[in-house]
């Protein structure tokens, strides 16, 4: 099978195993421990088995280790839990940390310097939680902080000008943002990892409470622990490990100004719709093509931004994309965007607002799930059909970085 | 932060500094050197908004602030476009105070909006505070925008005198429902990111404002204050950085002044200093600016938590385009200990009944009658006589006394709406008679100051301040703004407190 007949793709790499721990809270657990049992799970998860002492190097991706949890030399630490020595190296990308990660791994493998890498990302936010607020800050810009903006804030700028802009006083352009977290929520129920396990409202995200107007508390992702990993080779290499490699046939960075206000739009992210633009092409398909995408949806107005910012739905339209698709959805499982009769399912495991967002182990836990779907491996929470291409999509800060990365399960070789 | 950041930081926050590239005409904020469009470091020169209006481009309510912003609650912080949207920038909405229910930020967008100094944040009781002007109030709200026009230099005059003032009042307000108000019927309260710099700040850039002067030309500033948010560090550098006075070098300004303290007369005693130094031959400036300025501090449930206000109140002296000139100084100083605030202590203390007889009237009375005397003028040669008001009683006995009438006195007691402000009180009530004075009327101004001290000042009013007066905010329409917002008495005390 072909992601498309007749078209040629060469992967930058191949995806031979993921594992990741529950998100949460998770109290009895150092940091660096999480990132070892991701680890070790991506290790013992490959099909046909892997030696620790088979990984060449190792990328991580964290934001706040430094800061929240007053750790230091990652690789030092993981040296330590791995009882390995080689190379390793940590990436520092705000929320992007785990797709910046993922994207270096990546070049490492396409560069012929490594046979097979590991991939990580971890973060432990809830160890000291009263400061959490302002730790997330050291991803905006410091005249934002000075003006007292939360992350939360500058998304919720964002909203109150999407809004202002597309909604033309449509109360349906309010529900459908609020529907992204129902989706998502939804899309946990069967996700035994994930962070919130549970159905809410379009009323229940009207009704919580507000945290920086027009975000309520359940238009948010959370606050959370956890890590994942996944394990990376060479394509011409993966079927030594298993039988079912997924492949890498783009990978993606682009980065803009850290500052929301210095930026073109307040209601697009740049750095998504260039580096979407650049992996589309990479991999020769359109974003019609795509069955499946893990959409950093930190808030909901950022899914949103991003069905826009993709093409996949029209400038200021994404809104009226999304309230009828979720109005017109009659099944129990998974809700698809629908455009022109076909579907797009988005966070697939409950997105960051369900699934959980320790900010670090995002971008890899978004490959874990591609990769667990594209193989028919996600149990109960597995979509009921055949798919072969997926995106993952992180973005940092508000919009500083953001890497895309699109998945296929079967390739022209 | 630290002290090497908070300097480099200053430059861009007082003024609202971007850069502009010399060749394209670009503009950064914050600034940069490199230009986006010339592709390299290009010459920029730099741009401030300080005294421009921005639009508000969007926003939002911040209900769960960081742990540095918890001090003011739940607030609005919004990205202000300047320039004709040339350039953004992000800043906290002040002076507002959210609605518990949610609100349509979306109904905001498209408001003008004006820069204030304003404190964002401290580093803890021993550390710095950190100030800047990304703070802005709503155009159509307490305070009007005012332009900045630096006019031509008018004629000189034989005496030097006062060439601009302005007043600063905050919006908030606290009734005064207590008999011991002893006729201040409401006060002024401080936002929770005011204090008596900030103030300072707001009412010099309105005399600026009000003098149309280029500040260039203020080569000397004196901060009176008895709240000074430091024990020692002057508000004076500060005052002296936003407004940029003196001409500028390397960042910093040629001109000088200190804080000085002298209970409520810190700095009237310096208005004949002020006029001295104009017309010193080689001072080497054109214009003195003295402020008064204070939080006024008083302890929970004293008898004088019933009468503070908080507020500010600039004077700039000059001999070009005086608007009233100094004729009369009569200072009369006595070593008596009626109010008085030892160092580390948070509130002053006070002689109860002992500051009215032997304190203030003693010394306000026998300064006015010597003034009356030595400049043999009589009572009915003036149209007003303004005194320090602790209260509305005080001034209006102590004018009495020196043979004054009720309409004298009635328009300069503004103490009954804005409370006793400190350093500010007697400048704010004298700024009050400008306000209305015609060319040719004498005013006769008598400061007091615990500890104690009183000096009069006789001043005629000349022509000049008809031209000036549609730059300036008179107090009345402050007093009678339909802005203005009540606060109940633990939200004035927390306020309060926070700036003190």
């Amino acid at each position: 099978m072909s992601i498309k007949a007749g078209w040629k793709v060469k992967p930058h790499a191949a995806i031979i195993g993921a594992g990741r721990t529950a998100f949460g809270e998770q109290w009895y657990k150092d940091p660096e421990k999480l990132m070892m049992d991701a680890g070790v799970s991506a290790v013992e998860s490959v099909d046909l088995g892997l030696g620790r002492r088979d990984i060449q190097a190792c990328y991580f991706g964290s934001f706040l280790y430094q800061t929240t949890n007053k750790l230091g030399l990652v690789s030092g630490h993981m040296a330590r839990e791995l009882g390995i020595n080689i190379p390793m190296n940590t990436t520092e990308a705000a929320c992007a940390s785990g797709g910046s990660a993922f994207y270096n791994a990546c070049i490492a493998i396409k560069s012929g310097m490594y046979d097979v890498v590991l991939v990580g990302g971890f973060e432990k936010m809830t160890d000291r939680s009263s400061k959490i607020i302002d730790d997330l800050m050291f991803a905006a810009d410091p005249y934002e902080f000075d003006s007292g903006f939360t992350f939360p804030g500058l998304y919720a700028s964002m909203m109150a000008r999407y809004i202002h802009d597309y909604s033309f006083g449509d109360q349906r352009c309010i529900e459908a943002l609020a529907q992204i977290a129902c989706k998502n929520h939804h899309h946990a129920v069967n996700n035994e990892y994930a962070q919130y396990r549970r159905d809410i409202t379009v009323q229940d995200v009207l009704k919580s409470t507000l945290i920086a107007d027009p975000i309520r508390l359940l238009h948010c992702s959370p606050v959370s622990d956890g890590a994942a990993a996944v394990i990376l080779t060479k394509p011409e290499l993966a079927k030594k490990y298993t039988d079912t490699p997924i492949y890498v046939i783009a990978s993606q960075q682009a980065t803009d100004d850290i500052s929301l206000y210095t930026r073109e739009s307040m209601t697009g992210i740049k750095a998504t719709r260039l580096a979407v633009g650049k992996a589309l092409r990479e991999a020769g398909i359109s974003i019609e093509d795509i069955e499946i995408a893990e959409v950093h949806d930190c808030f909901t107005i950022e899914e949103a931004m991003f069905l826009e910012d993709s093409g996949y739905y029209e400038n200021g339209k994404a809104w009226e994309g999304i309230y009828e698709s979720y109005e017109s959805f009659k099944g129990s499982k998974h809700i698809p965007y629908i455009k022109n009769g076909k579907e797009l399912i988005v966070n697939s495991g409950g997105g960051l607002k369900a699934d959980g967002h320790p900010v670090g182990a995002t971008g890899i836990r978004q490959i874990h799930e591609c990769f667990t779907q594209l193989r028919g491996k996600a149990g109960k929470n597995q979509i009921d059909k055949d798919l072969n291409l997926a995106l993952c999509h992180n973005i940092g800060g508000t919009g500083g970085i953001a890497t895309v990365h699109i998945l296929a399960r079967d390739i022209h070789e | 932060m630290s002290e090497p950041i908070t300097r480099r930081k200053i430059l861009v926050n007082y003024r609202i500094q971007a850069s502009r590239c010399a060749d394209c005409g670009r503009t950064y904020f914050p600034p940069k050197s490199l230009c986006n469009n010339e592709g390299r470091r290009s010459r920029m020169n730099f741009v401030d908004y300080f005294y421009d209006k921005g639009i508000l481009v969007s926003g939002s309510a911040i209900r769960k602030p960081t742990n540095k912003f918890l001090h003011v609650g739940s607030f609005m912080s919004a990205i202000v476009s300047f320039d004709d949207g040339e350039i953004r920038i992000p800043g906290r909405i002040t002076d507002y105070i959210l609605p518990e229910e949610e609100l349509d930020v979306t109904q905001f967008i498209g408001k003008g909006v004006i820069p204030r100094f304003r404190r964002l944040y401290t580093d803890g009781p021993q550390g710095l505070i950190y100030y800047s002007s990304l703070n802005f109030s709503f155009e159509d709200d307490y305070y009007p925008y005012q332009k900045y026009v630096k006019a031509k230099s008018s004629n000189r005059s034989e005496l030097p005198g006062i060439i601009g003032y302005g007043i600063y009042l905050p919006k908030f307000r606290i009734k005064s429902e207590d008999e011991s108000a002893l006729g201040v019927k409401e006060r002024t309260v401080p936002f929770v990111d005011e204090d008596a710099t900030t103030f300072a700040v707001e009412a010099g850039k309105r005399a600026l404002i009000h003098a149309g002067i280029d500040s260039r030309y203020v080569k000397k500033c004196f901060v009176g204050s008895e709240s000074a948010p430091y024990a020692v560090k002057p508000s004076m550098s500060t005052v002296c950085q936003v407004l940029q006075l003196g001409e500028e070098y390397d960042g910093g300004f040629f001109s000088g002044g200190i804080d000085s303290q002298f209970a409520c007369k810190a700095a009237t005693d310096l208005f004949i200093d002020a006029a001295a130094l104009v017309a010193y031959p080689t001072f080497g400036g054109e214009y003195v600016m003295v402020i008064g300025s204070d939080n006024s501090q008083a302890e929970r449930n004293d008898p004088l938590d019933f009468t503070v206000g908080a507020g500010a109140a600039a004077f700039i002296f000059g001999k070009r385009g005086v608007i009233a000139t100094l004729d009369y100084y009569v200072p009369y100083t006595s070593d008596t200990s009626d109010f008085y605030r030892r160092e580390g202590q948070k509130y002053p203390r006070h002689g109860g009944r002992f500051t009215g007889e032997p304190a203030y009237f003693k010394h306000v009375v026998t300064a006015m009658k010597t003034a009356l005397k030595l400049s043999g003028l009589t009572p009915k040669d003036f149209r007003f006589v303004v005194c320090h008001s602790p209260n509305a009683k005080f001034p209006y006995l102590a004018a009495l006394e020196a043979g004054f009438q009720k309409d004298q006195i009635e328009p300069g007691l503004v103490v009954r709406y804005v409370g006793n402000l400190y350093s500010g009180s007697s400048p704010a009530a004298l700024a009050a008679v400008l306000d209305i004075a015609d060319p040719g009327d004498r005013i006769l101004m008598t400061s007091y100051g615990s500890g104690a001290g009183s000096e009069s000042y006789i001043f005629t009013v000349k022509k000049e301040i008809e031209d000036k007066r549609e730059r300036s905010i008179p107090i009345r329409q402050q007093i009678e703004n339909s802005h203005k917002k009540y606060v109940d008495y633990n939200t004035y005390r927390k306020w309060k407190e926070i700036g003190a």
